[in-house]
Parts: structure tokens; C-alpha cells; sequence
């Protein structure tokens, strides 16, 4: 029992918080590896960087006696406090939208499938392009500095357009750079637009089998080609949509390309876009508007985004995600790509 | 023989494309200003739908494409012929004649455009499954090989097919997606441009219409109208082009106790949706010989 008491009593943080951990139960190490910085934060009235601070150091602590020899007992387990860790050092896949961005919790997360929807029109190409683009920033800007594959159901994929983005996206990182003015040698943008286009891998589908045998393909694939960090089916509905006689046959389908998805993004740490159209859907007596693809898809996907017209402007909304509250975000569609609602900015600039 | 052309020997490695940074090649609609509108024209690969009431031009247009299509790429045509499935007959073969006078350089150009009539929606799911052999041996054939399809109208072959009930709408939406997947998988085999002319409907009750592209409804003759066929097909084409057509009155006459108006008909191109065209209009006109559009 002394020796616990030692360990949280050794930890170099301030002797207040030291006091409230002790105070508040937490007497032994493992037991802040069991909770979540928010759990802390709550429990013992301070502010989640304190807690967050904490578990650093904490973790810290357990490391340097981890090398010591007490490893964990079981192989391939992971402590809360190492996904947190993970998950951060992971990245994120900007959408060059920062408020949609900002309630996605920083970006599209890597390692997670996520689906995103939404009327013809409203710019879902647009993002999956963006994304495409965007997974190649260096990581001296910040990016992943990682490529893409662009899974291309409808055809709706445009070279011209995805050139446009990739100027847009050259230009931004180049004004980024005349804007630090450091290390002059060391940073230059040495990525030329049509670069952007090289890394994108891009498969055509024609088929529901076509589509099937790609992503059963993907695995194989990406070992071959590991800095691949998204993966976008732009749309994954359109061939499911044809009338299936076996109904049943679509589902077990649909469910086991999701489950494949879901275990390349874990395994290869990627994200993955999924691209789906809306429907119209008869319940209580009048249409509304749902996901294609039915119920049993609804849960094929970590996260879920909707996208939709609020009077002139487009917006995101957040249906699902584990991580994030649900928030909705004005977004642009400009000849640049994927920005900034242009009235939104303008409440930015008024403030 | 390419071996993503034969189904049975596709192979998920032969499906990954080099992505060019040339543009998206293009069928010219036969004038400069249209053509700016559209970044070169209807775009190959992919389905372009033309939605308008009647008396717009969409008719016309498709008619224009049928030979600017035959021009060399050179000129920002596609070298080939092209296919006209229509439902509504008789076939204007006299206005195409008429048409045809504005290119000069074609050499018989009535020669170079097959036509055929189409009965049901299901006739023409038909017709494009037989389409393969005939695409395939005119690219190894003397004739030009075809590289435009328009289908005039598609929504005539719903309108009156379908009943309004669920069972109906569901068969419905699923024919739409087979229509649209054949057209896309020959577009993207043998290079086409596809064209598919829609109908519209009126808007009723504009405060809950849904918005699909740049607008919920558009002003046509005062009327209120969206594009006919609903959402589910909205989700089949890739781009999106709306005619509008508006009187405008230029002048009054008095003869006798008579007040005689003269009116003018002014015709607007606008991009509903499309990969990549921005929300964008033009004005244009249908003379005797051409359709072309206006400097704004």
C-alpha cells in the first residue's frame, strides 16, 4: 500500500493536483489508465489539460518502467491511454473546410470508416476529390503526406476538376510557405499539381462484381503500396441500386464489404470515404428523405455525415460518430475545391 | 484486344486507370460560347441530361450534336457517329436536314447518325444490351465508330408506364439504375458521349420541394418547373443541364381597335449539377440554320 501511494505521490505534477488525485481515490497508477481524461476532468474538478497532463506524464512514468521489464501481460492489448496517444499522432484528413473540420473533431479520422451523404448536387464528388488531394499535403504543412485510392462507381470523377483542386491546394501551400519564410531550403513545395494526380489510384467500376473484387483486391493492394491513407468509393450505392431479385443476397453483400473496409482501416491505418445517395423513404404517412441501402447498412460505418441545403447554403451535419457530438457545419463548393462558407467567413470577418 | 472490354476476364488490377493530367475529352455543340459554357462541350464517359418543357430547344440541340459530333477532334468534335433512340416520332428528319447545311465540311453527315425508335423503358434496356456488338464492331469496321448516343426523351418511356403505388416506383427506380449503369459501362468502354433528354414537372408547393442541384424549381414560361422523373433518377446522370424558355414583350401595336403585343422568345442554358462546371447560365437562340449562344 505504501508503494501505490509512492507512485502517484512521485509524479512530477503541481501538489494540488497531486492532492486531488490522491483525495479522489486515485491512489495507484493503472487505475487512470481504466478512465478517460474527460472521467478525471469531471471527477476532480479540473480542466481537461490538467487531466490530459496527467495521463502524459503518467504514462510516461509507466513507460520508462515498462522498459524496466514489466511489460504487459497480455500481447497485443492496448491501454486507453495508447489509443489516445495513437489516435492523436494518427492525423487527420483536412477537409479545407475548417468549421467542418472543427466538428469532425479536426478532419476525417484515419483508421475509421466514414459515410458520407447526401442529394445530387450538394458536392459529394467535390469532397471525395478534395479528400483525394488533400491525404498528399506534406507533413512540413501539417498534412499526412499519403495517397489515395479513388474508387469511381458513377463516373463522375473529372481530371480537369481534380487538377483545379490540386492547383488550389498547390497554391495554398505555397502561400503558406512565403508566409513562414523559414528554412527556405529545407521547405520548398516540391510537388507540382499534376503530381497530386499521380498519387491517386484510381479504379473505374462498372459492375456491383467490379466493385466487389476491388475491395476484396484493396488488401493485397495497399501492402504493396502502404502510404495509401484513404480510400474513397464515390458511390458505394449506385450498383446496389438496380433491382436485386435476392434481396437477401444484396445485404450479406453490402455487410461483408463493409466489414472488409472497417478491417482495412484498422489494419493500414487509413480512413475510408463512403460516398452514399439519399432516398426517399415512406414512414408514418409521408416521404422523407434517408440514406440508401437500408437499415442494415445504417451500421456498417463508424461515422456518418449528411450533407444538405439550409435555404442557399450547403451544410454537414454529423448523424454519427463515437467521438464527436452531433453539430452541423456551413460548407462551400468554390472553384478552388471544398471551403469555407463565403457568408460564414464574412461573420468571421464582422467579428 | 483491351482486356477490361471483356467481362469475363476483368481482373480487379486491370480496373486501376493512369489518371492523365489531359482533360476529359469532349463532343463540341457546335458553337464557340455554348461550348465555353460547358468547358468544351458534353463530356465523354459520362451521361449529360438536358432537361426542358417543350419548345426549349432540347430537341434541337441533341439534333446539332448529332452532326458536331461527326467533326474531327481537331475541331472539338469526336470523329464518329452517332445514335439517335427516340420515342416520340415522327424523327424530325427535315429540321436535321436543315441543321446539317451549317456544316459544310461534313461529307454526308445523314449517312453517319442511326436512328431508332423506342417503345417502353424496357425496350430500351433491350436495345442498349444489344448495343454492345454493334459499338464493338464499328470500332474495327471503315464506318466512323459511334461516340455519341442521345435517348429522346427518357422520361416519355416513364411517364405513363408506372402507377403511382409502391410496388410500381420501386420497379420504377430500378430500371432507372439498370438503364443508367448499361449507358455508363458503354460510355466508359467505348469513349461515348451520352445525352438523355428529360421532361418537367410542375412545382406545386415550392416551399416543400426538395432541391436537387443550384435550385429547387426554375421560372419557364411562368411556370414553376423542376426536372420530371423525381430523385432516384436525379441520382443516374452525372451533369445536369436545364432550358428555360421566357416571352418577353418588345413592343405594341395598335391596328384599329386591336392592341396586338409582340413578343420575343429568349432561350437560357443553366448547369443544374455537374462534376465539373459551376453554377453558370448562357443565353441562346434556334435560328433556321443553328443553334448557338449569346455574348453575355
Amino acid at each position: 500500500m505504501q508503494r501505490v501511494e509512492m507512485e502517484i505521490s512521485s509524479l512530477p505534477i503541481s501538489a494540488s493536483l497531486r492532492g486531488k488525485l490522491i483525495s479522489g481515490g486515485y491512489t495507484c497508477l493503472s487505475f487512470l489508465f481504466s478512465v478517460s481524461p474527460s472521467d478525471i476532468a469531471r471527477d476532480l474538478k479540473i480542466s481537461e489539460n490538467e487531466a490530459l497532463e496527467i495521463l502524459r506524464v503518467a504514462s510516461q512514468r509507466r513507460g520508462s518502467e515498462r522498459s524496466n521489464g514489466t511489460s504487459s501481460i497480455v500481447n497485443g492489448a492496448q491501454s486507453a491511454w495508447e489509443m489516445l496517444n495513437e489516435e492523436e499522432s494518427l492525423g487527420r484528413i483536412t477537409t479545407s473546410c475548417s468549421e467542418l473540420d472543427d466538428i469532425l473533431g479536426g478532419g476525417i479520422s484515419c483508421k475509421e470508416v466514414t459515410e458520407i451523404g447526401g442529394v445530387p448536387g450538394i458536392g459529394k464528388t467535390q469532397l471525395g476529390i478534395q479528400l483525394a488531394v488533400n491525404v498528399q499535403i506534406p507533413m512540413d504543412y501539417g498534412g499526412l503526406q499519403g495517397k489515395a485510392i479513388y474508387i469511381d462507381t458513377e463516373g463522375s470523377f473529372m481530371v480537369e476538376r481534380a487538377l483545379q483542386i490540386a492547383e488550389a491546394c498547390f497554391e495554398d501551400m505555397r502561400e503558406y510557405h512565403g508566409f513562414l519564410k523559414r528554412d527556405l531550403q529545407a521547405c520548398q513545395v516540391n510537388m507540382q499539381p499534376k503530381d497530386f494526380l499521380e498519387n491517386i489510384f484510381y479504379f473505374r467500376v462498372c459492375s456491383y462484381t467490379e466493385q466487389i473484387a476491388v475491395v476484396n483486391y484493396l488488401e493485397k493492394f495497399i501492402s504493396e503500396h502502404k502510404d495509401v491513407k484513404v480510400v474513397i468509393i464515390d458511390s458505394v450505392t449506385f450498383h446496389f441500386r438496380q433491382d436485386f431479385d435476392d434481396m437477401a443476397l444484396r445485404t450479406r453483400l453490402l455487410g461483408g464489404m463493409a466489414l472488409k473496409l472497417m478491417k482495412l482501416a484498422k489494419k493500414f491505418t487509413l480512413a475510408v470515404i463512403l460516398l452514399n445517395q439519399v432516398t426517399t423513404k415512406y414512414t408514418d404517412g409521408q416521404y422523407q428523405l434517408a440514406l440508401a441501402l437500408g437499415d442494415s447498412w445504417s451500421h456498417a460505418c463508424t461515422n456518418r455525415v449528411i450533407l444538405y441545403w439550409n435555404c442557399n447554403e450547403r451544410y454537414a451535419y454529423i448523424d454519427k460518430s463515437p467521438s464527436v457530438r452531433s453539430a452541423a457545419a456551413p460548407y462551400s463548393v468554390t472553384g478552388r475545391g471544398i471551403r469555407s462558407s463565403v457568408s460564414n467567413s464574412k461573420r468571421v470577418k464582422m467579428m | 484486344m483491351d482486356q477490361t472490354r471483356s467481362p469475363h476476364l476483368m481482373k480487379p488490377e486491370d480496373l486501376l486507370q493512369q489518371l492523365n493530367p489531359t482533360p476529359t475529352q469532349k463532343c463540341t455543340i457546335g458553337c464557340p460560347i455554348l461550348d465555353r459554357l460547358l468547358n468544351g462541350g458534353i463530356p465523354c464517359n459520362s451521361i449529360t441530361e438536358l432537361v426542358a418543357e417543350s419548345g426549349c430547344g432540347k430537341t434541337q440541340i441533341s439534333l446539332q450534336l448529332l452532326l458536331s459530333a461527326q467533326l474531327p477532334t481537331s475541331l472539338g468534335g469526336l470523329s464518329g457517329s452517332s445514335l439517335y433512340l427516340f420515342s416520340e416520332s415522327p424523327f424530325p428528319i427535315r429540321r436535321l436536314v436543315q441543321l446539317s447545311s451549317a456544316f459544310p465540311t461534313l461529307n454526308n453527315p445523314l449517312e453517319k447518325i442511326l436512328t431508332h425508335p423506342l417503345h417502353s423503358a424496357q425496350h430500351l434496356f433491350d436495345v442498349l444490351s444489344e448495343l454492345d456488338s454493334l459499338l464493338l464492331s464499328r470500332e474495327f469496321s471503315s464506318d466512323p465508330p459511334i461516340k455519341l448516343i442521345v435517348i429522346d426523351s427518357i422520361a416519355a418511356l416513364f411517364r405513363y408506364e408506372f402507377e403511382n403505388n409502391a410496388r410500381d416506383l420501386k420497379q420504377r427506380s430500378g430500371l432507372f439504375f439498370r438503364i443508367s449503369s448499361k449507358l455508363k459501362e458503354q460510355a466508359r468502354r467505348f469513349g461515348l458521349a451520352v445525352v438523355v433528354i428529360n421532361q418537367v414537372v410542375d412545382v406545386v408547393d415550392s416551399s416543400d420541394g426538395l432541391r436537387i442541384g443550384n435550385w429547387t424549381y426554375l421560372y419557364s414560361s411562368e411556370r414553376k418547373v423542376c426536372a420530371a422523373l423525381g430523385l432516384s433518377w436525379a441520382n443516374c446522370v452525372n451533369t445536369r443541364l436545364f432550358l428555360t424558355r421566357h416571352e418577353e414583350r418588345i413592343g405594341q401595336e395598335v391596328i384599329g381597335d386591336d392592341h396586338c403585343v409582340r413578343t420575343q422568345t429568349r432561350r437560357f442554358i443553366r448547369v443544374a449539377f455537374a462534376p465539373h462546371l459551376p453554377d453558370s447560365y448562357c443565353e441562346f437562340v434556334i435560328s433556321r440554320e443553328k443553334v448557338f449562344g449569346l455574348e453575355r
